[in-house]
């Protein structure tokens, strides 16, 4: 213990002198501080070491490094205290300080005497009693009770015995008036406490004073403990090391003899270091330079080398530092250039000349464009293409010349005005020598086609929808459709024979007799007698609809036509022989645009807006439904053979339909700028014409092989352009001149042309 | 019924791997991965289709090929990079705790990568590695005029600088520099080796600052590789020539700043007695470089010789023996001379060509252009060129200690023959005598006169070049792709100008391939003056163009019988324009993609026309254009339709159909 105290103390005393360089206070009251620390701390170490008086210095230094330690704050207490020493000895500030306070030791004092051995003086202290907790056996408390509950006492007039036996008697209590004054008067009552023991109350000592203080300011109540106190390495600090081993094993020898093993390793690193398998000192690799030697005398490996990256474009002359002047941009050149963006320049520089090579500056992008090629080096990919080398016009089809493949209609022989209204319908008559014309006004035009010559005009009271020649050759009359109705006219100066043929084909002396189940179309007839070529010999009523019908069509041998109006049932087919009209269709699907006969078969087409169907009429069953990926259809003709089929449509396509071969167009063509209006196939000669509101006729060779493999020929031969395009509608009807080559077209202009080869 | 097929397990979504997959297969960071694809030159993939290669997502991204990565996954330096990473993890763990002594042990055993199996594998031979020098070149060119600074270390230049001037030293020593190009962004130099084009552009001497958008840390990798590359190519291209790599380095010569006179060539024959055999060997093969071109040219050289007035164009160098007793590097006469003294008369009589004479013909004409004359180099002109151009062509060249050090001679010598001068003409009053004299003897010319020269491949008159004149301009001698606007055609039309036809006979550098000096020169005007012919629409027309084939020396026969049939071809050509409705009308048949792809070619054609006759200016006869699309390597890029621009001139060497890279961006 003294040894450990002790050791404590040099650390102490080590402390000091850095504590005393940051804290100049206690130079303020060196003597009174010195003074009084000093008998306390001699007191103190005096009787921890009375048996060792050799350590008289450090005391002074413990004791204000102690005090510094503990409450540098209270150097205003030691002061006031000084002053307070003055009055009285009972200061409470003293005892706080617990320095001079004598009586508060619980340890006597020395005596300092002649030591008889050294002959130098020494203190000593008296013998300490051992005892159990010195500071209470010397209270001389009289009561003997013990720890005890005192109620037991409370009916009694004694509150215990004393150390004799003897009783102590209830020391008297006054009222609570006594108790009153009592804290009025006593200076001391307030820091005394109720004695149970004693059953009256005691001044508390300075020390118990204390304690509470400690108490309420929340510090430890023990005033010796020092928070703050340095560490003590008990077992490792210098002087305190173990020195009696923890266990009584003897140290083994591994402890001190060397290692065979390890022995046996340094010499084997010993000899591969002198043999030279081991370099001690390797080259630095930062200094290792990399060695370069013949790395392709060995035989490469057989696999091929990766594609190169393709070299950067070489430069041209523009590039120069002194081009031609023509390579120099214009002010406007470099304006452009310089408004783009640097990634869509044509050039990432601009040519410019110099007079000299020493005037030629530093290229600011050389850096950039070098980091440019690196990024395309590794972050493009690159795709590998074939390059084609082929001349473009080879990719446009050889076709045979147009010029081998004549006759076909190159140039507009004639022309016929109809007034500047609208020429909807025209037809050609089977020999190929007239035309009737109508237009939106009602007017009807009979002329002659190689002179235009009109030979008769039929005035009617609206708009012509659709005319139409009968294909008979035999008897000559045509139809015109008109509001609801479809007039029948025998046009002027036949021959007696035909004349009196068609009459009794349209006004036969004794009507067939009607049908079982009578149509809503009714068939009114002049007498044959009464016609004339002025007014229509037949005229059938439709049922009403808004728009005259928009379509006639003959089927070949002449006695059936077929009418189409707008809305639903707006089909109709009539059979002049019997004089019957029927519907062929209860429901349509879609609106009905066109009909067409078969020229062969007793098939019958029917286009709605987007689809053709095409029925079998003698079996009454749907075919095939042809489906040319067209929005709107506008137009259809059927080849003379039967197996070919033209659809064209208002968004500009032309379908040609291989009908043996699938009901998915053969040939799709786009080449008109407008909307189609009408398609129609020569009766005779491999042509076809196709007109559009571009106000143009295309004129094709559609050259049909009987064999199944050989595909149809298309080839388009002239374009023929002639018609005005009026409110955007361009030519609305093109028909073929039957026995000729030639092509009669009606265009919105009020014109309706011939075109001749 | 077969397996089921699930999706995403075979085919595109198979072959192709998003950059980020890649990344997370090979366990690396983002940046080492770019490096790893750097080195080992492996590049995106465009899938046919994106969203079968992403699973079907069309989310933009970069694939590259699977079996790439799968390629890259036991790469060695891969391992390295690794290992790099835990290094600097253990380095740095010393440092912070103050270990210096592991620390310092740590940093010499640094694990470093080294990129000789790489160069083996992405050029199995030599020659793949010769034809992708150039963008190497280009960059250890650019980096040894870099300053050094943080990012770039002074050695990396230095290193740079030192296989820049290894390069120039080989090309000199060799005399295979073919062209030259003074451009706006540095110049461009051509030289064969090993049968192999090699272009490569240097800036001019001006201080590089590296704008703050280009990555350094990219150009250092691929640097990184470029170093390494060019190290084993100039190993095996010194000890092909019979020399020793590395040339030393006379380090008191190069503080002098005397550049490439720094380095001493030395013959390794001595050395290595062993190596002969390989290197006869080597010179009987690449020594004297065999090109087909130069084969093709001799065979051209010889058809015509009988008719040729070639004096003119042959300078007589060859016959001289050359003085460069005083370069530095000596150069082995024993193989050079008996090669040239054959191939003078091979040229002059018309001899029946062997193999040998075939072999040395083409070198002999132009490599050894400068070799009777001597330069002095003018203070304000650019010693790094053109002591490497003209040393190149054999000449010898001095300059002004201003200019660094190490010149053979001062500028007092009395053998110099021209001075490379490019300032403007100033009379001095004070001249001395002797200085007058001096000027008399000497030709003043300026710097283009010697890039003409070489580009032209003879000697040209100095007058046009000499000081303070206006220099005519300087053209490309790469040449633009086929229908290119010609600066020379228009010229020869204009007028018998002594000053045009020489500048005509400067850029004839496009038909040196084709066929041998005289013959261009001969063909040109006469086949202008048919053109003319053809185009003259009246006979005062016909007459000029008469005139002027005769002095072109086309006999009157040959022209009229020309003239007819020149002037058949333009009725010819007027009457397509009559079928033209005609062929509109035939395309409407075509199918889409066939439209789409003809509407393609006639709008590059278009361009193209459009651009020359934008540069014609003045409107001259209708080109006929052949149509066909020069075949050529494009780079383009989806952002930038410009690079799609062709690039012809070369397409008579390559192949009909040839690969077409096509990259983008994404």
């Amino acid at each position: 213990m003294a040894a450990a105290e002790a050791k404590k103390l040099s650390k102490k005393r080590k402390a000091a002198p850095e504590e005393e360089a940051p804290a100049p206070q206690p130079s303020a009251f060196p003597q009174e501080v010195g003074l009084e620390m000093g008998s306390e701390d001699e007191g103190e170490e005096g009787g921890d070491e009375s048996d060792d008086g050799e350590v008289e210095d450090f005391p002074e230094i413990d004791a204000r490094s102690d005090t510094e330690d503990e409450d540098a704050d209270e150097d205003e207490d030691d002061e006031s205290e000084d002053e307070d020493e003055v009055d009285g000895e009972e200061d409470e500030s003293e005892d706080e300080s617990d320095a001079s306070d004598d009586s508060l030791r619980p340890w006597p004092k020395p005596k300092t005497v002649i030591s008889d051995i050294t002959g130098q003086p020494k203190r000593v202290y008296p013998e300490i009693e051992p005892d159990y907790d010195s500071d209470s056996s010397t209270e001389d408390t009289p009561n003997r009770v013990g720890n005890i509950p005192m109620h037991w006492y409370d009916d009694l007039p004694h509150v215990g015995y004393d150390i004799n036996g003897k009783k102590v008697l209830r020391p008297a209590r006054g009222d609570e008036l006594d108790k009153f004054l009592k804290t009025v008067e006593d200076p001391e009552s307030w820091t005394s406490a109720f004695d149970k023991n004693m059953q009256m109350d005691k001044p508390l000592t300075a020390e118990e004073l204390d304690i509470i203080r400690r108490l309420q300011e929340n510090e430890n109540p023990d005033a010796n403990y020092d928070p703050y106190e340095p560490t003590v390495e008990w077992f490792t600090g210098k002087g305190k090391e173990e020195v009696m081993p923890l266990s009584a094993a003897p140290e083994p020898k591994r402890r001190w003899v060397p290692s065979k093993w390890e022995k046996q390793k340094v010499i084997k690193i010993v000899r591969a270091i002198r043999q030279g398998r081991i370099l001690p000192n390797k080259p630095k690799t930062a200094s290792a330079q990399p060695q370069f030697y013949a790395i392709w005398n060995e035989e490469p490996a057989t696999g091929p080398a990766p594609p190169p990256a393709p070299k950067p474009r070489l430069p041209g002359h523009a590039e120069s530092y002194n081009p031609p002047e023509e390579y120099l941009p214009t002010p406007e050149e470099r304006a452009k250039w310089e408004a783009t963006d640097p990634e869509d320049r044509e050039r990432e520089f601009l040519p410019q000349k110099y007079g000299a090579l020493r005037l030629v500056p530093a290229y600011e992008n050389f850096i950039k464009e070098r980091f440019n090629r690196q990024l395309d080096l590794y972050l493009a990919p690159r795709v590998q293409r074939v390059k084609l080398q082929i001349d473009p016009e080879s990719l446009i089809p050889k076709l045979p010349s147009p010029s081998s493949l004549r006759p076909f209609p190159m140039y507009k022989s004639l022309q016929v005005p109809h007034d500047e209204v609208r020429v909807r319908a025209i037809s050609v008559s089977p020999d190929g020598a007239w035309v009737v014309s109508g237009d939106e006004s009602g007017v009807v035009r009979l002329w002659e086609v190689i002179v235009g010559k009109e030979v008769k005009r039929w005035k009617f009271k609206s708009k012509v929808g659709a005319v139409e020649w009968c294909p008979r050759t035999d008897v000559s009359f045509f139809v015109v459709a008109v509001e609801d109705h479809l007039h029948f006219i025998i046009p002027p100066n036949l021959p007696g024979p035909v004349l009196t043929a068609t009459q009794n084909v349209l006004a036969p002396a004794n009507l067939p007799p009607p049908p079982a189940n009578p149509s809503p179309v009714k068939w009114n007839s002049v007498p044959a007698a009464q016609s004339s070529s002025d007014s229509p010999i037949l005229t059938l009523n439709l049922p009403s609809s808004p728009e005259p019908p928009k379509q006639l069509v003959w089927h070949r041998k002449g006695d059936y036509v077929a009418s189409v109006s707008e809305g639903q049932g707006g089909v109709w087919i009539h059979q002049v022989s019997r004089r019957h009209s029927q519907a062929p269709f209860k429901k349509v699907k879609g609106a009905v645009q066109l009909v067409l006969f078969h020229p062969t078969k007793p098939h019958f087409f029917v286009a709605t807006q987007r689809y053709v169907r095409m029925y079998n009429l003698a079996e009454q069953t749907l075919l095939k439904t042809l489906t040319p990926g067209i929005r709107w259809i506008s137009s259809m003709d059927v080849h003379p053979s039967g197996d070919h089929l033209l659809v064209g449509g208002y968004d500009r396509k032309l379908c040609w339909f291989d009908l043996e071969l699938s009901d998915k167009p053969y040939k799709i063509l786009r080449y008109h700028s407008r909307a189609l209006r009408s398609v129609a196939f020569h009766p005779t000669y491999p042509l076809f014409a196709s007109s559009s509101d571009d106000g143009s006729i295309q004129v094709f060779h559609a050259r049909v092989y009987n064999d199944l493999m050989t595909n149809p020929l298309i080839v388009p031969l002239k374009i023929l352009r002639g018609h005005a395009v009026r409110d955007g509608l361009g030519v609305f009807s093109v028909r073929w001149v039957p026995r000729q080559p030639w092509l009669v077209s009606a265009g919105a202009d009020g014109q309706v042309a011939v075109w001749c080869s | 019924m077969g397996r089921l097929k699930q999706k995403g397990k075979a085919g595109a979504a198979k072959a192709y791997m998003t950059r980020s997959a890649a990344v997370k297969k090979l366990q690396c960071s983002l940046a080492d991965f770019r490096r790893l694809c750097i080195l080992k030159g492996i590049f995106p993939r465009e899938p046919r289709s994106r969203k079968k290669a992403n699973k079907g997502s069309s989310a933009p991204t970069n694939f590259y090929y699977a079996k790439d990565i799968a390629y890259l996954a036991h790469e060695p330096v891969l391992r390295k990079l690794r290992e790099h990473k835990a290094f600097a993890k253990k380095l740095s763990r010393a440092l912070g705790r103050g270990e210096w002594s592991s620390a310092k042990s740590l940093e010499e055993n640094k694990p470093v990568y080294r990129l000789d199996h790489i160069i083996k594998e992405r050029y199995p031979t030599f020659v793949d590695a010769v034809r992708d020098i150039d963008d190497a070149l280009c960059m250890i060119f650019l980096f040894a005029s870099l300053p050094s600074d943080s990012k770039v270390s002074p050695s990396l230049i230095e290193n740079c600088a030192r296989l820049a001037a290894e390069w120039q030293l080989y090309v000199m020593h060799t005399h295979s520099l073919r062209k030259v190009f003074l451009s706006i962004k540095g110049v461009y130099y051509q030289a064969e080796v090993f049968d192999q084009t090699v272009t490569w552009l240097v800036p001019y001497q001006f201080t590089q600052t590296i704008p703050s958008d280009v990555d350094v840390r990219v150009m250092l990798t691929f640097l990184e590789l470029y170093q390494t590359l060019l190290g084993f190519v100039f190993f095996k291209l010194y000890t092909d020539a019979g020399l020793v790599y590395p040339p030393p380095l006379d380090v008191k010569k190069d503080e002098g700043a005397a550049g490439v006179g720094a380095f001493n060539l030395q013959e390794a024959k001595a050395a290595r007695p062993t190596t002969t055999a390989a290197k006869s060997k080597v010179v009987e093969v690449d020594g004297k470089r065999v090109s087909s071109k130069d084969v093709r040219q001799t065979i051209k050289s010889i058809a015509t010789s009988g008719s040729g007035d070639k004096d003119v164009e042959m300078p007589s160098v060859d016959a001289e023996p050359t003085n460069e007793d005083d370069e530095e590097f000596v150069e082995d006469t024993t193989e050079e001379n008996p090669e040239d003294a054959p191939s003078a008369p091979a040229f002059t009589t018309a001899t029946l060509p062997t193999l040998k004479t075939l072999s040395t013909l083409p070198q002999s004409t132009s490599a050894k252009l400068f070799a009777p004359y001597t330069f002095w180099l003018s203070r304000e002109t650019s010693r790094p060129i053109f002591e490497f151009i003209v040393r190149s062509f054999g000449g010898r060249i001095g300059w002004p200690a201003t200019s660094g050090s190490g010149s053979p001679f001062d500028e007092s010598d009395e053998s110099i023959t021209h001075v490379i001068i490019d300032r403007p003409l100033v009379q001095r009053a004070n001249e001395s005598e002797a200085e007058k004299e001096r000027r008399r003897r000497r030709k003043y010319v300026q710097p283009q006169w010697v890039v003409d020269c070489v580009n032209a491949g003879k000697i040209l008159l100095e007058d046009l070049y000499a000081q303070g004149k206006t220099l005519p301009p300087h053209l490309s001698p790469f040449g633009e792709h086929a229908e290119a606007y010609d600066p020379t055609a228009g010229l020869v039309g204009a007028g018998e100008d002594e000053e045009m036809d020489e500048d005509e006979e400067v850029e004839g550098e496009e038909d040196e391939a084709e066929g041998s000096e005289e013959e261009a020169g001969a063909a040109r005007p006469a086949k202008s003056a048919l053109k003319a012919a053809a185009s003259a629409e009246d006979d005062a027309a016909l007459r000029a163009a008469e005139l002027a084939a005769e002095a072109a020396g086309i006999d009157y026969g040959t022209f009229e019988k020309e003239a007819k049939k020149a002037q058949k071809k333009a009725k010819k050509a007027e009457a397509p324009q009559e079928d033209e409705a005609e062929q509109d009308m035939n395309k409407m048949l075509m199918s889409n993609k066939q439209r789409k792809l003809y509407e393609r070619m006639k709008y590059g054609q278009k361009k193209r026309t459009e651009e020359v006759s934008l540069l014609r200016r003045v409107p001259t006869f209708a080109c006929g254009l052949t149509g066909a699309l020069c075949s050529d390597k494009i780079w383009s890029r989806r952002s930038a339709p410009s690079r799609r621009r062709r690039n012809g001139a070369r397409s008579r060497d390559l192949p009909r159909s040839v690969l077409l890279f096509l990259y983008c961006f994404v």
